[in-house]
């Protein structure tokens, strides 16, 4: 039986206290930390401070058009460029999007690296990825990029049962070869640990990154290769005390401090497989990766990546501010996504058609009072979606009313009261009570029906 | 003229379809009338158009019975100069 062992006696208030500080509600919920986190690593207890993100030059960069298109039919090339100018609008000047990685392997991967540079934009920076040949190396020259990501796969299912390599030492020099053909061009290598969450991390992970970093030592600083964690199965957690090879924290731990690969360098790359592919993206931020990779709307190879838009507002929760990010180019984006035919379910966060729509009627009762009760932060500043109601035999008369004023575009005192809405609301509860209704009532129905129950309302509205 | 009460009374049992001549002061328009959610907003609009009077939403839907509402719309009357 469990002992209390504290008394919490009530501090009475006769004025609410919304944690403001918190809850500012301009913004997305503020992410605060209250001191270090500590991990047992090898018998020692290290210390990380998550504070420490505020300060950090932490970003994100993009996938959308390399493991987001491995999802997906290929993206037109107009299509591609048109989604990389919004990323550029989205992440702004400060380059909260700092990169974008594109194929390099058909001409019309080429054709759309080539129209997004000239666009001219410093963030994104274009990066390309190929697999670790050396064959493959050509392609990074021709296109003239400063950086690529190339495929070093890091767990033995990848190196014996996929690659075929006889050895360990055998996979390392052949990745190796192409790390040295990366420098002789001129282009900074940026190693994807494919599978690193199911590889031996002794054994082979750790050794492959001391010998890129060796051979790191001697290249100038634009050179220094980066490392990518890749969470390929999405076996990655964020859970305090896990093992290795699936914690995030010793992982980069040892990564970050015992070979010395600088946060800066240093990149999380995650699967969806397992539902944690956000929170292991942001777990990796706060152990000291710089980088998160993430893809737009999660799409990306099988059950996806971190959502990039999920990313920039864990982002400004964690920095506190805006940091010159745009937040409604993500609502562009998904509408141009499903544009072209990329479906984007309803529930899904931030842009689903239903993400901030409320069917319940004692939800809309609460958002009539005060919208802050049953809305996120304001959807409408930061998304341009004020949030709203879906009718339904659930929505009452206070989700009527509530529909009432949003198509009208009132607010504060100006708001049609409940009353004035009975007839609309008893046309609605009639739907499902006497005619047995079983669909949601439309936008189009409702304001047919707002035109004929509230003809005043309805012409003020169109006159204004 | 009918009163307040003879008034209200008449209403209610419209707008609940409820034998006027078993509404008493006491009954709750919930509990005892049955009056679902829209019903209980219907009552105030009828009550309004009977009255000819505004009435606040907030306060009209806080009157529980029938005779909380009779005290209420002859106090709304009186101060919006309506005829009772």
């Amino acid at each position: 039986m469990s002992v209390r062992t504290k008394a919490h006696p009530l501090e009475d208030a006769t004025e609410p206290d919304l944690l403001e500080e918190v809850f500012d509600y301009g913004l997305p919920p503020l992410i605060r930390f209250e001191g270090p986190c500590v991990e047992h690593i090898d018998g020692k207890a290290v210390e990380f401070d998550p504070r420490s993100v505020e300060t950090r030059d932490v970003f994100i960069t993009d996938t959308t058009f390399r493991d987001g298109q491995q999802a997906r039919p290929p993206y037109t090339v107009d299509q591609m460029v048109h989604i990389y100018d919004l990323m550029a609008k989205l992440g702004g000047s400060h380059g909260v999007i700092r990169q974008s990685e594109f194929f390099l392997y058909t001409k019309n991967d080429r054709e759309a690296l080539d129209r997004c540079r000239a666009l001219g934009h410093k963030y994104p920076e274009c990066t390309g990825w190929i697999r670790a040949v050396k064959g493959d190396f050509r392609l990074v020259t021709e296109a003239g990029v400063k950086e690529t990501g190339m495929l070093t796969s890091c767990s033995d299912y990848h190196i014996f049962n996929k690659q075929k390599f006889k050895s360990r030492k055998e996979c390392m020099e052949s990745y190796c070869e192409v790390v040295a053909a990366a420098f002789e061009a001129g282009v900074r290598p940026r190693c994807h640990l494919e599978d690193v969450t199911r590889a031996d991390i002794d054994g082979f992970v750790l050794p492959f990154i001391d010998r890129v970093m060796d051979m790191g030592s001697h290249v100038p600083e634009h050179l220094k290769p980066k490392i990518r964690l890749c969470d390929t199965m999405g076996f990655g957690l964020s859970f305090p005390s896990a093992s290795l090879p699936r914690s995030i924290p010793k992982l980069i731990y040892k990564v970050n401090h015992e070979c010395g690969v600088p946060s800066s360098r240093l990149e999380w790359h995650g699967h969806n497989d397992f539902h944690k592919v956000h929170v292991n993206g942001a777990t990796a931020w706060i152990y000291g990766c710089d980088a998160v990779n993430a893809t737009l709307f999660g799409f990306g190879e099988r059950t996806g990546n971190p959502p990039l838009e999920a990313a920039i507002f864990e982002y400004i929760a964690l920095k506190g501010r805006l940091c010159g990010v745009e937040t409604t180019v993500i609502t562009q984006l998904a509408d141009y996504m499903r544009s072209i035919g990329a479906p984007i379910p309803a529930n899904y966060p931030f842009v689903g058609r239903a993400f901030n729509v409320t069917s319940a009627g004692i939800h809309a009762g609460g958002l009539r009072q005060d919208e802050r009760i049953y809305n996120i932060f304001d959807t409408r500043k930061l998304l341009g979606r004020p949030p709203r109601v879906n009718i339904t035999d659930k929505s009452g008369v206070d989700g009527v009313a509530l529909w009432v004023n949003d198509f009208l575009g009132l607010s504060g005192d100006q708001r049609v009261n409940k009353i004035k809405c009975h007839k609309v609301a008893r046309w609605v509860m009639d739907q499902y009570e006497v005619h047995g209704r079983l669909t949601a009532i439309s936008d189009q129905e409702m304001e047919a029906k707002l035109k004929e129950l509230m003809p005043d309302y309805y012409e003020k509205r169109k006159k204004s | 003229m009918a009163t307040v009460e003879e008034r209200v009374k008449t209403v209610v049992a419209r707008v609940l379809q409820v034998d006027r001549a078993r509404i008493k002061d006491e009954h709750s328009f919930t509990s005892d009338l049955g009056a679902q959610s829209v019903q209980s907003v219907e009552l105030v609009a009828a009550f309004e158009e009977e009255f000819g009077v505004e009435l606040d939403e907030d306060a009209a839907l806080s009157v529980q019975t029938v005779g909380g509402a009779v005290e209420f719309l002859a106090k709304v009357c009186q101060e919006q100069g309506a005829k009772t």
